[in-house]
């Protein structure tokens, strides 16, 4: 069943049909609030406002195939207001440049300390070890590229024009292979 | 490995990395109880900061509109430690009742009446992500939009 066909369960009261809905996109929210750079209770706050949103405009997001560019919109600018309050109290949140170089657009990212990351290295693989190695901006912009796999959805995921998308991310997905190698 | 043997193997990196929480994945699933399908969304339209108001401690004073076809709401929200203090109106007045929806409140709040004028006063709000649901005497409701106050 896909997004639309989950939606419209939703609408009428199918909680089953939303839980598959919540569960299919959160992971894809929660990189785009980490992407901007939050920690974990603002990263949470981000994707519950996301939801609670979708839940009040149930019933006008009926576009087809446009429910995840809408959640991935949302959460973005949940993400924004939340660095926009906490910009002076956190300095390492600071809201993406949206820029044509692409790339740069990409925040700092909230993620575990490296520390873990060896401890996990096993249940990584070797593509999750080989991703320990690209910087930071094209880490996160795959992340967000193996969730959000359309442009559009990339694009909104990023606050980037479409059209650097796509060059940005070959250059990303280049450098991780060339580390596979 | 082709791209989506390669994304494959990034989305299941992050889960292990940096997984979604479960009380995060709990509040998404439990938001569709929140729907309120018979009442009409008045959104966020405007929203304004002004400096500090008289009576409370350099708090600032924010206030947010919410728009639907029938019906403005404007709210007043003062800060008071972890509370809120939420002032406000709506138009054109109604005899109905106002209540504030939160997470950390009961689902269906029994609220308070809303005065003559359109006036309203709810003192003591718990800050975070709020929304308000006017139950209008005739039977029709407006509720607006989640905000963070």
């Amino acid at each position: 069943m896909d997004d639309d066909a989950l939606l419209a369960r939703a609408r009428d009261g199918d909680g089953a049909a939303w839980a598959r809905l919540v569960d299919e996109h959160s992971p894809l929210l929660w990189a785009v609030a980490r992407s901007h750079g939050l920690h974990d209770a603002d990263s949470g706050d981000v994707v519950q406002t996301t939801w609670l949103r979708l839940v009040e405009s149930i019933d006008t997001v009926r576009d087809a195939g446009a429910v995840r560019v809408w959640l991935v919109t949302t959460a973005r600018r949940e993400s924004l207001r939340v660095v926009r309050l906490r910009g002076r109290a956190l300095p390492v949140a600071r809201p993406a440049e949206p820029s044509a170089a692409g790339a740069g657009a990409v925040g700092p990212s909230a993620e575990p300390a490296p520390d873990r990351v060896v401890l996990d290295r096993d249940r990584l693989g070797r593509v999750g070890t080989a991703l320990q190695e690209l910087p930071l901006r094209c880490r996160t912009l795959l992340r967000l590229y193996a969730l959000a796999p359309t442009y559009k959805e990339l694009a909104a995921a990023l606050g980037i024009p479409l059209g650097s998308v796509g060059p940005t991310r070959a250059r990303c997905l280049d450098t991780l292979r060339r580390l596979l190698r | 490995m082709n791209d989506d043997e390669l994304m494959a193997g990034v989305r299941d990196a992050f889960t292990v990395l940096d997984p979604v929480p479960g009380d995060v994945l709990a509040a998404g699933r439990a938001a569709l109880a929140w729907r309120l399908p018979a009442a009409t969304l008045a959104g966020l339209t405007l929203e304004r900061t002004v400096g500090a108001a008289r009576g409370t401690r350099g708090g600032t004073v924010r206030t947010l509109t919410f728009t639907c076809p029938d019906a403005t709401v404007e709210v007043e929200v003062a800060e008071a430690g972890r509370f809120r203090e939420l002032t406000g109106r709506i138009v054109p007045a109604a005899a109905a009742s106002v209540a504030v929806r939160h997470r950390d409140l009961p689902p269906d709040p029994a609220g308070a009446r809303v005065e003559p004028g359109g006036l309203f006063c709810l003192p003591e709000v718990p800050a975070g992500l709020v929304s308000l649901v006017f139950r209008l005497d005739g039977g029709a409701s407006v509720v607006t939009s989640w905000a963070h106050v």
